[in-house]
């Protein structure tokens, strides 16, 4: 256990540039052996030997991916009702992106309509509170998919997953901190959510990236606007472990997100609003201690304007 | 003339030393923005470029460049065009039609190949070439018995790299597949759009007919293997997820017509098609005018086109702009439309060819199957 606030470290992707050494160092964490959970990269899950060049310290690999995957193969009924729960989500999931197509090129062309600014701003209002409305719905109707699921198969009642859930802890017990790499941020939250590793968080020192970062928050949002298909609206995907309130990163936003696309940016901006939306690009470090901002490198936040502006430490 | 030319007889005609170092570091055909010229070198009576492009003539004559044994002509391409052309060269009373011999770039297709001119503004997508990092999918050939056709017919199944048992996929059928492995690069394709994350891994099975023009044309047999012989079979062979949304038809040409006609004969099977250049005939008065073999096609789209029903949930069709094929493909488009059904046109200055369809297979198989990419975020 720590005692002073836990250090929360959180960075954008590790290629091109890897400061996750130089991070780890300013934040001043102590040596010792990191837990890590890189169940993100699903079967190369235990591809970390490049990790341990990079960070320098030992680190004990918690083996997510793999153990749900035993965890399948023990218990068919967990499985299949597994499988249920990740098809109800993606239902959800369409449903969901059905409504918000129409709803998010009304705000848009409503943030960009011309004529009277009194009852332009009624309209736009208007459109993002609708906006905001569906994101709120989705995110209770996905609650509600995952409920009954967590109800019956938990740490507490599931004997096979407290045995894994008691593993895990007590390999976080031996390490200074946790880190958490990028990749399929579904995979790599259900994973966590199935062994109660959110719980294990919450006085632990974290360092994540990507991915990583975006399961802490209490909301996670998809985006890419530069994918096959050009620009796509951003998806609620659903709630994160909520260890950093207040928040939701947008990795690589750089690559990932239409910058100078102010309208889209001010959108973003007002639709997930009072949270604050962190770019997290290459090189990008933020450090929360308990939940203030410490320190800040390099570091973007989605400005009201629809630009995007530095983040600064409180 | 081009202005390379002009630069080249600025002096008059040049010699045959002259012409040889310019040949020799010279591409062609000569790209000056939108014009094209295209250069023969050798004795003939008449040359002439050929290039089976709807709303060009058939046969544009070249001129001879007084003084060489060079012969130029000259045609407008707009920014971003690709076609494929050979010359026709009349010389001693004969008449050959040969490749480009100053263009390398060439494409093949089932009856031969073709010179490509690459016009201006055109790059071959990177995502069309092999990549050292994307791991290779593996292709096995089985066999399905099918009473429709009252025979074995061997299907290949591109199977992808880390496939495992445990995991459910997404199915594509492709009509002539060998030829979209040949000819379309659809392997390696498949290969880096998974790789990328901009495709799930899929199951696909690679058709081929041995009489298309035939099996093709809104044939019943050809439906009922698809939909109650190999489905079933490619079913129980792997694991797939068992629900329309995860099964795509896809095919170009016949093969579109192929396609169409399966899902419209079996509603609600099939929730994805990926129509290329798809010979969708049809006549609204009297007989058409494609020629026989073309008769089941009008006769399928003729019935089509008065009760569409709902053959896919999502479309996607692609047809180049100089290919006379492109007024049936654009007419489809608002029928679908009507009909509820979510509809992807592309238009691409192309013609009726695999490279074509090898170019739109991104954009194609991206949108009806989108990838984890949206998810991962490293």
């Amino acid at each position: 256990m720590t005692s002073a606030p836990p250090v929360r470290l959180l960075l954008g992707p590790q290629r091109p540039t890897r400061n996750i050494a130089e991070s780890i160092e300013a934040a001043g964490l102590a040596n010792g052996s990191f837990a890590t959970i890189s169940a993100g990269w699903q079967e190369a899950e235990n591809d970390i030997d490049d990790l341990r060049e990079i960070v320098t310290r030992p680190l004990l690999d918690l083996r997510l991916y793999a153990r749900a995957e035993e965890v399948f193969q023990a218990d068919e009924n967990l499985a299949a009702m597994y499988r249920a729960r990740q098809n109800r989500l993606k239902a959800q999931q369409r449903l969901y992106r059905l409504r918000l197509r129409h709803l998010a090129m009304a705000a848009r062309q409503t943030i960009r309509a011309d004529g009277d600014a009194v009852m332009v701003a009624a309209e736009k209002r208007h459109a993002i509170a609708q906006l905001r409305a569906l994101d709120r719905h989705h995110l209770q109707r996905t609650g509600s998919i995952h409920r009954p699921f967590i109800e019956q198969f938990n740490v507490d009642s599931s004997p096979l997953l407290a045995q894994h859930h008691r593993e895990i802890g007590e390999i976080i017990d031996e390490c200074g901190a946790v880190l958490i790499t990028g990749g399929n941020i579904v995979v790599l939250l259900n994973r966590m959510l199935l062994f109660g590793v959110d719980r294990l968080l919450a006085d632990r020192h974290i360092v994540a990236w990507s991915a990583g970062a975006m399961v802490l928050t209490e909301r996670i949002v998809l985006f890419h606007d530069r994918g096959p298909q050009g620009r796509r609206d951003s998806e609620v995907l659903g709630a994160g472990c909520g260890l950093i309130p207040g928040c939701i990163f947008f990795p690589d936003a750089e690559h990932r997100l239409r910058e100078g696309e102010r309208s889209r940016i001010e959108l973003m901006f007002r639709r997930f609003s009072p949270d604050t939306c962190v770019t997290l690009d290459s090189g990008a470090a933020l450090q929360f201690a308990g939940s203030e901002v410490a320190t800040v490198n390099e570091v973007g936040r989605l400005n009201r304007d629809g630009g995007i502006g530095k983040l600064r430490a409180a | 003339m081009n202005r390379t030319l002009r630069k080249l007889f600025r002096k008059g005609a040049p010699n045959p030393v002259h012409l040889n170092a310019f040949i020799e570091k010279t591409d062609f055909p000569l790209v000056d923005g939108s014009d094209v010229t295209f250069v023969y070198r050798g004795h003939a009576d008449a040359v002439f470029l050929r290039c089976w492009i709807a709303g060009l003539d058939t046969a544009q004559p070249f001129q001879s460049l007084s003084g060489t044994d060079l012969w130029a002509t000259t045609i407008e391409l707009p920014k971003g065009s690709r076609i494929e052309y050979k010359f026709e060269v009349i010389a001693n009373g004969e008449r050959k039609l040969i490749l480009d011999p100053l263009n390398d770039v060439v494409a093949h297709d089932p009856f031969g190949a073709n010179s490509v001119c690459q016009g201006y503004g055109y790059e071959r997508p990177v995502w069309t070439l092999p990549i050292d990092e994307a791991r290779k999918g593996s292709i096995e050939t089985v066999r399905v018995d099918s009473s429709a056709f009252k025979e074995a017919r061997e299907v290949q199944v591109y199977v992808p790299a880390r496939f495992r048992k445990n995991r459910r996929y997404a199915l594509l059928i492709v009509h002539d597949g060998a030829d979209y492995l040949n000819f379309a690069a659809l392997q390696t394709v498949l290969d880096n759009l998974i790789h990328a994350l901009e495709i799930p891994q899929l199951i696909v099975a690679l058709t081929q007919s041995p009489d298309r023009l035939r099996e093709y044309a809104g044939d019943q047999r050809h439906a009922k293997f698809l939909a109650e012989e190999l489905l079933p079979f490619l079913s129980q062979k792997y694991p797939l997820i068992d629900e329309p949304r995860a099964r795509c038809i896809m095919g170009a040409s016949f093969g579109g017509v192929a396609s169409l006609h399966a899902a419209w004969s079996f509603p609600g099977l099939f929730g994805n098609l990926l129509l290329q250049s798809g010979s969708f005939a049809f006549s609204d008065i009297g007989r058409h005018q494609r020629g026989p073999v073309f008769d089941p096609v009008v006769r399928f789209m003729n019935d089509f086109r008065e009760q569409p029903g709902s053959p896919a949930e999502r479309i996607y069709i692609s047809c180049g702009i100089y290919e006379s094929l492109i007024y049936e493909n654009r007419s489809l488009v608002p029928q679908l439309q009507a009909q509820q059904i979510d509809i992807r046109f592309e238009e691409a200055r192309d013609a009726h060819n695999w490279e074509n369809w090898r170019d739109r297979l991104r954009n194609g198989l991206s949108w009806l199957y989108p990838g984890p990419l949206w998810l991962v975020y490293e």
